[in-house]
């Protein structure tokens, strides 16, 4: 019987419609996701060539002075894009994975843009993701909304009831059908993924394709709970889409409005102007002052005492050094106001599978905010270290050429990779179950009505 | 201008949508979305503005208040640019949150324009948001085509379309008749809309209107009507041809699927897989590159300088630099200024035409989706599209080189040329100079630029109001009544 009805299932037209549009849109999605990975690595490759050859270049020029040399260098340092950031491209398009510092101050080159087309970013990614949040649900409402209104407005589902010995059991076998359809998609698409974009079978792609199914499993809920509300195929189509247009663009919208009205940022701007007016006013105050707040950030470079020149290069940097820590305040609060927008978004979306479902991806794909903080946290350890290697020998006034600069290329930020843990999946676990029961109460109720 | 039949139907259409329960309801809600969102476009642009007032007001002070100084460290304290947000961001976002606000103007060197919303962002922001342009955009074609979808098949199901038909009733009339009908429930949503947008935009400008801003708002208010007409139009064609109201309901909400969802992100991503931008790295590695080739003020050898400095030995009729009446390396600076502001400018230009290859899928798709034309139109409109980011960020750098060559002439007019000796003070200029420097202030651009920005989507109107013209002809003719 089930065999039969997969059968007629999977022979309509419109269901090989559906689902090798779905194929399509999933092999397109990781075109979109390998070119994207490519374009991360061939930006991590220019960016080393680049390096190198302009410290080259620069310590050519600048043979006698290292503190002027360093003024010039730029170190760069790399967020790791990983393979399976193809599937689930998040913020890495907007944020860069590369920063190119100086040790100057921190704070003024910390934050720089990325060069982008803002329309690219407008219109948004066709990842992975976004084929697997916002076009599968479309293909399973198309399977399902009228499942038993179909039969009902045909008048066949009389000849069902009465020759069905467990017409709850049969409606069930007619969602397991469409959802092995589905399923099938989706499992051919995540296997073409790991060859096509050299995903490694780790923890981490199970829990993707663990959140996947949840994912996918939850849409079947809410159109099984829609179809035992047992309304015509016209209204469940509208109660369905409707249902989609909220989880997808109403809800996410809304609270995307609300979130940055909540949770402004001027912290980013007080922090910039800080930094600039900290290091620049240094230039027309007491020298000593400055230099007792440099040797009491760094204890260890008291025995280089200020040269009795007009300019020095410990002066300088100990002013640049001023600039920073006087806008740590400000940077601190800009942090931490970035780190309560993500755990306000993080809580909202326990509660909404769509945007749950993303966040969890983004996060397992080292894509979302919190890696981009994470980042921008080792890129301060980064520039520090940078810093307390160089200052000793531009403080002592090293010779340039005792410096091996061949060894300075890019350095690269691992973040450990982490599953979101049995928590990432509960919200998706409840929902599923709630749809299920409230369904399944409904049918017990109202399956035999015609 | 419509016959008496026509505006019989459009009021018993009327009439009957507003008894429909669901109707009701859906118009309901979404009159409640367009208070949030306008709620909420009014708080960020108070919040967002008023803060970079505030830091702007801030920067400037900052400049003023440096001491006597030598002009080059001014040229490098420098000064910031906060882009404000337009009057009619209220309405529609567009690219606001995806475009930086801040950017650090200084000699020498174009820093990129920072902070932008979605860098702050969770992803959440990747679904969009919610103004009032987007719910006018996305939502209300869904309405038109949930009022719209039975309009004729509903007819042709059960029977009435015949007994229409030979009562006299033409073709034309009845989808004339019909998309009136839809337009005018529609028409009770845009109008109190359109009301509220006018009065909302007047007092956050505080009653000063421009003419420039009425024309955007007045232009704004046309092509959204048009729009929601054309959408009208097609969900009564789409009945009419549709068998039974199922089929036109699953064709229509089909359709809106593609021209929202679909097909503005595939265009996009083509444009973008087809036409690869640089990577910064590259970009900024090229500008160096050509800097270097046309002379490296730092390189006392480079044959673009020594050129230079021969030619004015030669006309001061002087044997040194230090001998010439004004200060040299001020006269380097400027002329290394102005070679490195052109280069920059120059990649700049050619950045932005990779990126306008990449938009030139999406743009053109508003002759195949009336979306893709109303969007990137009503953006410009509002001021809130990448052309007045670009006129932004191009005043930002026209200030930065100002600000740098102003500094580079007190330099050369009042600073020594002999280096200060060793104890010696260094040469500072008084501080009364910084007033000099006027402060930036950002002018958005006429509205006429919109009319050669997009072109392409204003003609897309056209074209989309003649194919309907057309097909209304075309099927009036052929269409069956069964």
């Amino acid at each position: 019987m089930i065999v039969l009805a997969f059968k007629n299932f999977i022979r309509s037209n419109s269901v090989k419609i559906g689902l090798s549009f779905l194929l399509i849109a999933g092999i397109v999605s990781l075109f979109v996701g390998k070119q994207f990975i490519e374009k991360q690595e061939q930006n991590i490759t220019e960016t080393a060539a680049y390096q190198k050859e302009y410290i080259a270049r620069n310590v050519h020029h600048h043979q006698d002075e290292i503190g002027l040399l360093l003024y010039y260098l730029k170190f760069s340092f790399v967020n790791e894009t990983l393979p399976i950031n193809g599937l689930s491209i998040g913020q890495r398009d907007v944020n860069s994975s590369i920063q190119s510092l100086t040790i100057r101050g921190l704070e003024a080159q910390k934050y720089d843009a990325d060069l982008n087309n803002p329309t690219n970013l407008l219109l948004g990614n066709i990842d992975f993701s976004f084929v697997l949040i916002f076009l599968f649900p479309l293909i399973i409402i198309a399977f399902t909304y009228n499942i038993i209104s179909e039969e009902k407005e045909s008048g066949t589902w009389r000849i069902v009831a009465i020759q069905s010995k467990n017409l709850f059991l049969h409606v069930l076998q007619l969602f397991f059908i469409r959802f092995i359809g589905v399923i099938s998609v989706l499992f051919f698409i995540l296997l073409l993924s790991v060859f096509f974009l050299k995903i490694p079978l780790e923890s981490i792609f199970f829990s993707f394709v663990g959140i996947s199914l949840l994912y996918i499993l939850c849409w079947f809920g809410i159109c099984f709970w829609v179809a035992s509300l047992q309304k015509s195929s016209n209204a469940n189509a509208v109660i369905l889409l409707s249902i989609w247009i909220v989880l997808i663009i109403i809800l996410p919208a809304s609270l995307n409005n609300y979130l940055v009205n909540k949770y402004p940022v001027p912290e980013a701007l007080s922090t910039t102007l800080k930094q600039r007016k900290g290091y620049h006013e240094k230039w027309d105050t007491d020298k000593t002052q400055t230099m007792n707040r440099f040797y009491a950030h760094y204890p260890q470079f008291k025995q280089f005492p200020l040269p009795d020149k007009e300019f020095s290069w410990l002066w300088y940097y100990a002013m640049q050094q001023i600039g920073d820590d006087e806008a740590a305040i400000q940077a601190t609060a800009f942090k931490e106001k970035l780190n309560q927008r993500n755990r306000a978004s993080n809580n909202i979306a326990q509660f909404i599978p769509t945007i749950h479902t993303q966040m969890q991806l983004n996060e397992i794909a080292q894509a979302g905010l919190s890696n981009h903080l994470q980042f921008l946290e080792e890129t301060g350890k980064f520039h520090e270290k940078m810093r307390l290697y160089f200052y000793p020998k531009i403080f002592g006034e090293a010779p340039v050429n005792s410096e091996n600069w061949n060894k300075f290329s890019i350095e690269t930020f691992k973040n450990p990779q982490e599953s979101g843990g049995l928590q990432s999946y509960l919200s998706l676990v409840v929902f599923i179950l709630l749809f299920g029961v409230l369904g399944w109460v409904n049918f017990k109720k109202s399956i035999y009505q015609v | 201008m419509f016959s008496h039949t026509e505006i019989l139907i459009a009021n018993l259409f009327r009439n009957t949508a507003f008894r429909n329960k669901a109707v009701f309801l859906l118009t309901v809600f979404i009159g409640l979305l367009l208070i949030y969102a306008a709620f909420s476009g009014w708080i960020n642009f108070q919040k967002q503005n008023e803060i970079r007032a505030k830091y702007q007001e801030q920067a400037r002070k900052d400049w003023l208040s440096n001491p006597d100084k030598h002009p080059h460290r001014m040229a490098h304290f420098g000064h910031f640019a906060f882009r404000p947000k337009a009057p009619l961001s209220v309405f529609d976002f567009g690219m606001e949150s995806f475009l930086g606000n801040t950017i650090f103007l200084e000699a020498h060197k174009q820093n990129t324009v920072n902070f932008s919303e979605a860098g702050f962002s969770t992803g959440m922001l990747r679904f969009g948001e919610i103004s009032i342009a987007m719910v006018l955009q996305v939502l209300l074609p869904l309405l038109i085509f949930f009022l719209g979808f039975s309009s004729i098949a509903n007819e042709r199901e059960n029977g009435t379309l015949k007994i229409l038909l030979s009562q006299g009733v033409s073709w034309k009339e009845l989808i004339v008749g019909k998309s009136l009908g839809i337009i005018s429930v529609v028409m009770t949503l845009f109008i109190p809309i359109i009301v509220a947008t006018i009065l909302l935009w007047a007092l956050l400008q505080n009653m000063n209107i421009s003419i420039d801003e009425s024309i955007r708002l007045l232009l704004i208010i046309l092509v959204y009507f048009v729009y929601l007409v054309i959408f009208c139009v097609i969900a009564v064609l789409v009945s009419a041809i549709s068998k039974s109201s199922k089929t036109a309901l699953t064709s229509l909400i089909g359709l809106w699927l593609m021209l929202t969802i679909v097909l503005p992100r595939g265009s996009q991503a083509l444009g973008a897989y087809i036409y690869t931008a640089p990577s910064k790295a590259q970009f900024n590695a090229d500008i160096e590159n050509d800097v270097l080739k046309e002379g490296d003020s730092h390189n006392p050898n480079d044959p673009h300088y020594k050129s230079l400095k021969d030619s004015l030995l030669t006309v001061y009729k002087v044997d040194s630099v230090q001998k010439l009446p004004f200060n040299y390396s001020g006269f380097v600076m400027a002329e290394g200024e102005k070679i490195s502001a052109n280069i920059y400018n120059h990649h700049l230009e050619e950045l932005l035409k990779i990126y306008d290859k990449q938009n030139s899928f999406s743009k053109g798709m508003a002759f195949l989706n009336p979306f893709m034309a109303i969007k990137n139109l009503s953006m410009a409109l509002a001021s809130t599209d990448f052309a007045s980011y670009i006129n932004f960020q191009e005043q930002a750098e026209q200030y930065r080189y100002e600000m740098a060559q102003k500094m580079n002439e007190l330099q050369i007019k009042f600073i020594s040329n002999k280096k200060p000796a060793a104890g010696e003070k260094p040469h500072t200029i008084d501080k009364k100079h910084w007033e000099e420097m006027h402060e930036f202030v950002y002018k958005e651009a006429e509205v006429s630029t919109v009319f050669s920005h997009e072109i392409i989507s204003i003609f897309a109107f056209i074209f989309w109001i003649g194919l309907l013209l057309f097909c209304i002809r075309i099927l009036s003719k052929t269409l069956k009544a069964i």
